[in-house]
């Protein structure tokens, strides 16, 4: 693919993924064919910011965890207010991380 | 030369996949904790000493209970045998007590003949709940039994 299209890419979504990601995502994107580009552009990814706030304000409902798409962890913390407190403060922390590693999936799964 | 890109190329390594260890580490931890939290709490409960606990994030700052708010009340009283006033409590208290009993067995069970029919159960489950079909019904119990919740004043 263009070198520019990668960079114009990269530098768009640089936010949802890892900066470890971030060099193997450009490798594969300049692997990728132009034909590529459109499908590229349509994938939506969850916002590491957007999912941090909903798991201040819900946390504790497990309401992060399902928006996520780990529906099992959602209803242990729903079930548990939010693993007694502790995996809530847990996952203010961890969220961020986790939304990133599910947009690298994401990636992932457009390209295979 | 240029290079054709080959899906069998991607080799990014999946760490966001729920793998059969996390999950049966994490169900593991959290019935331990779960029954040490109840073992702590058992006494206090039969001597009618235990106080409202606060832990819950949403009690605590809100002053409004969650729905999930009276679960080790519920699980004490199933342990002390009372059903009814277990139901009473909170109804997910059945199902956290039920879950705490069998799935450390269940796990156990697939630990030691080398097996994966707990993480198998948990993956369709999972799926099965993405389902608006069942994810509506479940959505709309919990809030119910939320409301039940505010109305006991738990």
């Amino acid at each position: 693919m263009d070198l520019q299209k990668v960079d114009l890419f990269i530098m768009t979504n640089a936010k949802f993924f890892e900066a470890h990601h971030l060099g193997w995502i450009r490798e594969q994107l300049i692997q990728l064919d132009d034909a590529q580009w459109p499908t590229l552009q349509m994938q939506q990814y969850k916002d590491p910011t957007t999912l941090l706030i909903v798991s201040l304000l819900g946390g504790s409902l497990g309401i992060d965890r399902f928006m996520l798409g780990d529906t099992g962890l959602g209803v242990g913390k729903l079930l548990t207010c939010g693993g007694l407190g502790i995996w809530s403060i847990i996952d203010w922390f961890m969220i961020m991380p986790a939304t990133r590693e599910k947009n690298m999936a994401a990636f992932q799964n457009l390209l295979a | 030369m240029k290079r054709i890109w080959q899906p069998s190329r991607i080799s990014w390594p999946d760490h966001n996949i729920m793998t059969r260890t996390n999950l049966y580490a994490l169900v593991l931890t959290a019935c331990c904790t779960g029954w040490i939290w109840i073992g702590i709490q058992f006494p206090l409960f039969q001597s009618g000493q235990q106080h409202e606990v606060g832990l819950c994030l949403i009690k605590q700052v809100t002053n409004v209970p969650c729905p999930s708010c009276g679960t080790t009340r519920s699980v004490l009283a199933l342990v002390d045998g009372d059903f009814a006033s277990s139901l009473q409590w909170n109804p997910l208290g059945w199902l956290v007590g039920t879950m705490m009993l069998i799935t450390p067995l269940w796990i156990t069970f697939d630990l030691l003949l080398k097996r994966r029919t707990f993480i198998h159960f948990y993956r369709r489950t999972e799926g099965w709940f993405k389902s608006k079909w069942v994810a509506g019904p479940a959505i709309a119990l919990v809030l119910a039994n939320w409301a039940w919740n505010i109305c006991k004043g738990l």
